[in-house]
């Protein structure tokens, strides 16, 4: 089963060499734009989001670092100026700091802000392993062989007897991450998502047509199988 | 007290609402205000006993609690400590438990189908699991009672389980849903559009029609889609029940006699203080889901009860079930824009039933899913690991995806259970360990089903399909049946071990079928206050 569809433009040798930049554009549309056809509370709430970011209180500034090169691995934003990327850290910081959880622990993890630190350390600690370095002294194509290590669930490194690779990846890597990521307008903008919609409603329902104010994609490869 | 609260845009539920001291008994007080306790609450205050409700959870207003964010909307679920394991260990928190006046059903996607009467009979007909204390028949009743009470949106002549129509017409779809319809027809499944779902496709009482805006498992904004807040709480409380808020339940004291005295909680000051408190009580009702049920039985230990209350029989938290509830997408050349409309839109039953050249007895339905984007982006890294510049490709597809997800019943078995763990939660009480395992007629079920999904989606024109293991629903734990010794409690939900205590919710089922249970678990408490009514009219209660 292919995992991404079809090949991407210029890319002939898997997932690492794919373009650094998108392949699917809603020209023109951004979500915060219609923040006046929401209501109070949603509006609020999201702005929130938006402007108000946390500071750094749990990790210490070695690990804001190490976890900043990994999350820049798996959401990369090299095709965003630094002002326009989504914050990531601060949140994940926030979640460890005030012991957020969202109603479950698996047997076999401890509590996710131990996990984080822990993990932290074992990719690390596989990172020497594999390369002989930091994981902070990696190149890029380096540090992404480090990362499918631990997703494959058998990385090398002591570290990784405590805490099970790949619930770790899973679970609390990849699972918090993509909530911080696409909970954020420049995300849902991104994908064509129209958001919040209440009191307005959705009127669009047929053959996945846009609302007035949505726009339509637009194919940037070569596969440009878009109505 | 005084409430003010929106239920929806035009609806403000504004009140004065009945209190009782803790310290003056009330006929029933009743542990949780989901599917199964708000029904019971409202009907027993509707026949004339006084009713307390405790509820770990706090109002919401729609207005103003309610979002149209995924994030956001997790002050809706229940977000304490629990440990989770097995083989399969279930995804918790906002997957399948609610935290709020209303419980889960807040945040539900009000598939509402009922059983089919060979639910109710699996061990006579399959060999399997066990057969119901009662029938179809003894429900068919109440199921009609809650379509209307709800109310459930669906055609006027559904063809499977017992053949019957819904009251109020079918809910118009999205193109999502529309590709499951496609995807049916092509290959001749028989399909049924815009429900059974707990959506108003027309205005009922104050409660306006469906807007289409997609954030049904966030909270319904709007009062169109159900939940007991919108449907039975106002009511209950109009006849003098009492819904207690943040009063989380920790032990059921029991007398020297044997019966229980009344429930004993915490209540969250709005200092954010926890003040222990104890409201008595002639009867005690347990309505708290599968998980919260034996736990707070578990936890009620006592010189008479060592292994917990109304736990003879040893089956507290025993034969949890959840259903399979495989998420199976596909990639469409077209767009789809699955956000839009309820997720809850169309199904198949047409598999539901044990069919002889399967490998496998019972079986399953398919549902429309349609995941928000912070859920599709947790389905597609759970099936890859996917990350990096692969995993933003793959979610700019998000609007060419359309998810549809099995819904396959997985038989009770003890080796699936709820105990209490080491942990304590933030109010010091002990709490749940899940444990789930799947065993070899599930996995067979699954494969079929996985398959059957996927063809279903092919059919409709998926270039790719893809799926992810997820389980829904929680239910079994505290089971009915007619032999104490195999059954904590009776076809009316009355403990076997103790005369004054109740269990009413999902852990007194016995199997789970092949349909989202908050129906039957509605019905089964309407049966219930019946019962309770006229036994009390007979002095037998």
């Amino acid at each position: 089963m292919s995992r991404a569809g079809k090949p991407r433009r210029g890319t002939d040798a898997g997932p690492e060499h794919w373009a650094h930049r998108p392949v699917v554009a809603y020209p023109g549309f951004d979500v915060m734009r219609q923040a006046d056809h929401w209501d109070p509370s949603t509006r609020a709430l999201i702005t929130r989001r938006v402007r108000d970011i946390p500071p750094i209180r749990f990790f210490t500034r070695a690990e804001a670092h190490l976890l900043t090169a990994v999350v820049d691995r798996i959401l990369p934003q090299d095709d965003r100026s630094p002002d326009e990327r989504i914050p990531i850290v601060p949140w994940i910081d926030a979640r460890c700091f005030e012991r957020i959880t969202d109603g479950w622990r698996l047997e076999d993890l401890p509590p996710d802000e131990e996990a984080w630190r822990l993990g932290l350390r074992g990719i690390d600690q596989t990172a020497r392993i594999r390369f002989g370095a930091s994981f902070m002294e990696l190149s890029e194509a380096q540090q992404d062989e480090v990362l499918r290590l631990v997703a494959s669930g058998q990385p090398p490194g002591s570290i990784w007897q405590q805490l099970p690779a790949r619930r770790f990846w899973i679970f609390i890597v990849l699972q918090q991450v993509c909530a911080i990521y696409y909970a954020h307008p420049t995300a849902w903008s991104e994908i064509g998502f129209g958001g919040p919609a209440y009191p307005r409603g959705y009127f669009a329902l047929n053959r996945g047509d846009p609302e007035p104010w949505e726009t339509r994609e637009v194919r940037l490869d070569a596969t440009a199988d878009s109505p | 007290m005084r409430l003010q609260i929106h239920l929806s845009p035009q609806w403000v539920l504004d009140t004065e609402m009945r209190e009782y001291r803790p310290s003056e008994a009330v006929d029933f007080c009743i542990v949780g205000t989901g599917a199964g306790g708000a029904v019971l609450a409202q009907r027993l205050a509707r026949y004339g006993f006084s009713v307390v409700c405790v509820e770990a959870g706090d109002w919401l207003d729609s207005e103003r609690d309610m979002v149209s964010d995924e994030a956001g909307a997790r002050s809706l679920y229940w977000n304490d400590l629990r440990i989770t394991g097995g083989t399969e260990p279930l995804i918790l928190g906002g997957n399948n438990s609610g935290k709020a006046v209303g419980g889960s059903t807040v945040h539900y996607a009000a598939f509402c189908p009922r059983f089919h009467p060979s639910d109710f009979r699996v061990r006579s007909l399959d060999g399997v699991a066990d057969d119901w204390p009662i029938s179809y028949a003894d429900l068919a009743p109440y199921y009609e009672q809650m379509e209307r009470e709800y109310p459930v949106a669906g055609p006027a002549y559904f063809p499977w389980g017992q053949p019957h129509g819904y009251p109020y017409a079918p809910l118009q779809m999205g193109t999502a849903g529309q590709v499951l319809v496609r995807g049916c027809v092509a290959l001749g499944i028989p399909v049924c559009i815009g429900g059974p779902i707990a959506i108003t496709s027309g205005s009922f009482g104050r409660r306006p029609h469906c807007i289409f805006r997609g954030f049904c498992l966030q909270g319904c904004k709007v009062g169109s889609k159900h939940s007991t807040l919108v449907s039975h709480i106002p009511d209950a409380i109009e006849h003098g029940a009492e819904i207690r808020a943040r009063c989380m339940a920790f032990e059921i004291p029991v007398g020297r006699d044997g019966r229980v005295t009344g429930v004993r909680y915490y209540r969250t000051t709005d200092e954010g203080t926890y003040v222990e408190e104890e409201q008595r009580a002639r009867f005690v009702v347990v309505a708290g889901y599968a998980i919260e049920t034996p736990r707070l039985l578990l936890n009620s230990r006592s010189g008479r009860f060592p292994d917990g209350l109304a736990n003879s029989s040893g089956l507290v938290g025993k034969r949890l079930m959840a259903q399979a509830g495989q998420v199976v997408w596909g990639r469409f050349p077209e767009m789809i824009r699955q956000y839009k409309a309820p997720p809850a839109c169309a199904e198949t039953e047409e598999f539901y039933e044990t069919d002889p050249r399967n490998d496998f007895v019972r079986g399953y339905s398919i549902q429309t899913v349609s995941p928000l984007p912070i859920a599709m982006a947790h389905l597609i890294t759970q099936e890859t690991g996917a990350f990096g510049w692969e995993l933003r490709h793959l979610m700019e597809e998000y609007n060419h995806y359309a998810a549809i997800g099995v819904l396959g019943e997985l038989l009770p078995d003890e080796r699936n259970y709820v105990d209490i763990a080491d942990e304590v939660d933030q109010y010091g009480i002990p709490v749940a360990h899940v444990h789930f395992n799947l065993f070899e007629n599930d996995r067979r079920l699954i494969r079929a089903a996985v398959q059957r999904a996927r063809e279903i989606l092919e059919a409709a024109g998926a270039e790719e399909t893809h799926y992810v293991d997820r389980y829904a629903h929680l239910v079994g734990t505290c089971r009915m049946g007619s032999d104490p010794r195999t059954s904590v409690v009776d076809q009316y939900c009355r403990a076997w071990d103790v005369p004054n205590l109740f269990i009413c919710d999902g852990s007194v089922l016995v199997t789970q079928g092949a349909a989202n249970p908050a129906l039957t678990i509605s019905a089964i408490a309407a049966r219930t206050a019946d019962y309770i009514r006229n036994a009390a009219a007979r002095r037998e209660l």
